[in-house]
């Protein structure tokens, strides 16, 4: 993928793409939100799409048996899995439009006891980006300690590209439009007004316990409403 | 935006900004950051790159002596964060910031990272911890002492050489004055009380006191073991037991309570009590370790059973050093050693091992840090002498192929290992514990010689713990699968037994049936009899229709 990427990056904007996740590594983020008998399973993790399918299923059979769950949750696990990886798979064959695309990208998450929340700008065109990189820089400049936020953080963005690269496959036509448009917020840049800081600082709460019972708690009743 | 700072006692490395101008672009920054200079993206252009790169070499030189981090710049400046980082990350290469700054690694390299060891797995996954005491648990780095990722620690300590993993991790207990005996919880000049009472010992005077400063409320304990101290320890508990009395009278230089703390602190310390206590009884009847050697089996199939245990555990041992070093020169040994074996010390070998493997195994790689004389005392105690023997012979054997340099030092220590070998008793070993150190004492001198010997007898106990612990191992699995054939043999005895009753039982029944049908017979020939009786007594009384059946019927009841 890397030699097209970089064809991709120094050649015209106007060119299209497979369809592809815009990061160096096409890694596609998979979401796990499983409930059976009253056990809820979830997990979040990127997948290689271009792993055989039989990996699913030896996948989901490990992580039942490592977090000993009952064994329902192997088929539904599998199931879900390879219905994301489909999905994706049916773009893949679609044209993607890969020009200049500066998208905000919004952290809001929690993980464990930290809290996250952030806000900057990413190039979808950029295919030598990498969400993990930059998660491992936030990490260290910020002195996250626990090691479970940084793949959080990078699943995070992940998520948001691929749903936005899921848009431009849609609108792959209608991008001629856009281009003056886009012309015009370059003029901006690339100082940053100091009033707008703020809101582009990334902010990181330790929190305890209580809180984050919580937080679960409401994010729950958010959930069933 | 912000002016840059042209401070002229401004200090960097000159070799690193040679090239940097304010006013123009390098060619090493073009080459390295090509997407502002190909007209890609109206995004990334020349001017914008020297935005980006002022605004960042000021952030920094606003103070230069922290470490400017990305996330710091990033949310001053518009643009793909991915093509910022890349600039942050060439700037930081380059030198021209975060040059002086402490801790400063290049970011992408991986080999600098900390070394977290997390107790127990992340929340999704669960994981059990070992709850073996003695196995080393994970390690937690100390704060603020590994920012360069120095990981674990270990790494720079010069641990003293008998240093267990307890003496360097666990909490240190109440200092106690080795003149009044009593606990010190002041900083003192080894005991304040002592100090203010003006006993200062024999030869001590005022100013040989010398301050000793005390964690305030942690009343520490510091006490020296050198190793002949921990190796007289180490005897006179295998000898003593329990009597902590005895022990400490042996290890002079240490009181009771510090004999037994130290016990504790050594890694297979406790379990060594263990063992003691079960075989402390043994040991009082005759305070001789050879005392299983008389004691005798009941019957014959089990002492053929457990002399084929015994001649499998030999012929593992020489599997073992077969695998450690030359073949040839271990059979001769081995042989000999193997027609000894059956006939004495089978019965010890198997009483022994049925104590003992009721026990958790209790050798662990830290035994080897004692001498391998320990080592071959105490697991001569627990695998049998000669094994012990042929196993410590094997390991140095395979030591010295590897280098010649230590044979000479082994041959002369070789010797007292063959008395070991040939007459385990506690005298000889006491008196062998005196010679060595002594023969420590002469080595002492000789500052290089003593170098060898500690690293290479450290090497063979390793490998003579290890012999002997697989050959207990491969001992044990083959008794196992002597169980389990023995398990199994039952099973099918008592398959073919239920087989064999029922056959019995079905054999009854025919029998019974037999019986049945000539009784049956015998019952139909006797009515037919009377049947023909009753028909010739009929026809002799005349009857004259022998067609009328109805007529004869009523003439044959009334003659019945």
């Amino acid at each position: 993928m890397k030699p097209h990427a970089a064809a991709s990056t120094s050649s015209n904007r106007n060119t299209t793409v497979k369809f592809r996740i815009p990061t160096s590594d096409n890694l596609v983020p998979i979401r796990l939100d499983i409930e059976i008998d009253g056990q809820r399973f979830r997990d979040a993790f990127t997948w290689n799409p271009s792993d055989p399918d039989s990996e699913v299923v030896i996948f989901a059979k490990r992580t039942v048996k490592d977090l000993k769950l009952p064994p329902a949750f192997i088929t539904q696990i599998a199931q879900s899995i390879q219905s994301q990886l489909t999905e994706f798979r049916s773009l893949e064959g679609q044209d993607m439009y890969t020009g200049e695309k500066i998208v905000p990208i919004k952290l809001d998450l929690r993980v464990n006891h930290t809290l996250i929340k952030d806000q900057f700008l990413w190039d979808l065109n950029n295919f030598e980006s990498s969400p993990e990189v930059f998660a491992r820089t936030f990490c260290t400049d910020l002195g996250v300690e626990d090691p479970e936020v940084g793949p959080a953080i990078a699943f995070a963005i992940r998520e948001q590209l691929y749903e936005i690269a899921i848009q431009s496959v849609a609108s792959a036509r209608e991008t001629r439009i856009n281009k003056k448009g886009r012309r015009g917020a370059a003029e901006q840049f690339p100082a940053r007004k100091r009033r707008e800081w703020d809101v582009y600082e990334p902010i990181v709460d330790l929190l305890s316990s209580e809180e984050v019972d919580a937080l679960e708690a409401r994010e729950e009743r958010n959930a069933r409403t | 935006m912000e002016t840059p700072s042209k401070d002229p006692s401004f200090k960097t490395p000159a070799s690193r900004r040679r090239w940097f101008s304010w006013d123009d672009i390098h060619d090493t920054e073009k080459s390295h950051l090509r997407e502002f200079f190909d007209g890609s993206s109206f995004t990334r252009s020349p001017k914008i790159y020297r935005d980006y790169r002022d605004f960042i070499i000021s952030k920094f030189r606003e103070d230069p002596s922290r470490r400017l981090t990305f996330t710091e710049v990033r949310k001053s400046l518009v643009g793909d964060i991915s093509v910022l980082h890349k600039v942050f990350a060439f700037l930081e290469r380059c030198g021209l910031i975060n040059f002086c700054a402490p801790g400063g690694e290049d970011p992408g390299e991986e080999g600098n990272w900390r070394v977290r060891v997390e107790d127990g797995a992340p929340n999704g996954v669960r994981v059990v911890a070992a709850p073996n005491p003695n196995s080393l648990k994970p390690v937690t780095v100390p704060p603020g002492g590994s920012d360069n990722g120095r990981g674990v620690v270990g790494n720079g300590f010069d641990l003293p050489p008998l240093a267990s993993y307890r003496d360097v991790y666990s909490e240190r207990k109440g200092t106690i004055c080795g003149n009044c005996k009593q606990r010190c919880e002041s900083g003192h000049y080894e005991c304040t009380k002592c100090f203010k009472n003006g006993h200062y010992g024999e030869n001590k005077s005022v100013d040989d006191f010398k301050f000793i400063d005390c964690i305030p409320n942690s009343g520490n304990h510091e006490a020296v073991w050198t190793e002949a101290e921990t190796l007289l320890l180490l005897e006179s508990v295998l000898k003593h037991g329990d009597n902590w009395d005895l022990v400490a009278e042996n290890v002079k230089t240490k009181t009771k309570a510090d004999c037994i703390s130290k016990l504790i602190e050594l890694p297979f310390g406790d379990l060594m009590l263990g063992s003691t206590h079960r075989r402390g009884r043994l040991w009082d009847n005759d305070g001789n370790m050879s005392i299983v050697q008389q004691v005798q089996l009941p019957s014959s199939e089990t002492h053929s059973q457990e002399n084929i245990k015994t001649d499998d555990q030999c012929h593992d041992v020489e599997k073992e050093s077969n695998q450690n070093g030359d073949a040839e020169t271990q059979v001769p040994p081995l042989k000999r050693k193997r027609t000894i074996s059956p006939s004495d010390t089978g019965n010890a070998l198997m009483k022994q091992s049925h104590i003992t493997l009721g026990q958790p195994p209790p050798l662990s790689p830290a035994a080897a840090l004692l001498s391998p004389k320990y080592c071959s005392s105490h697991l001569s105690s627990m695998v049998g002498p000669h094994i012990t023997a042929s196993a410590a012979e094997a390991a140095v054997t395979a030591l010295c192929d590897e280098c010649q340099c230590p044979r000479e030092i082994f041959d002369g220590d070789a010797n007292e290992g063959e008395e070991l070998g040939s007459s385990p008793q506690n005298n000889k070993k006491e008196r062998e514990i005196e010679e060595r150190p002594t023969e420590l004492e002469s080595q002492g001198t000789s500052s290089e010689k003593n170098a060898i010997p500690l690293t290479f007898r450290i090497r063979a106990a390793t490998a003579t713990a290890l012999g002997a612990a697989s050959a207990r191992a491969k001992l044990l699995a083959d008794q196992e699968d002597r169980e389990i054939e023995c398990l199994a043999a039952t099973i099918i005895e008592t398959q073919l037994k239920k087989l064999q009753c029922k056959i019995k039982h079905i054999d009854d029944m025919e029998l019974i049936m037999e019986k049945e049908y000539t009784q049956l017979e015998e019952l139909k020939e006797s009515i037919i009899a009377e049947q023909m009786n009753a028909l010739q007594r009929v026809f002799s009384t005349g009857i004259s229709r022998w067609k009328d059946h109805t007529s004869v019927k009523p003439h044959v009841d009334s003659v019945l």
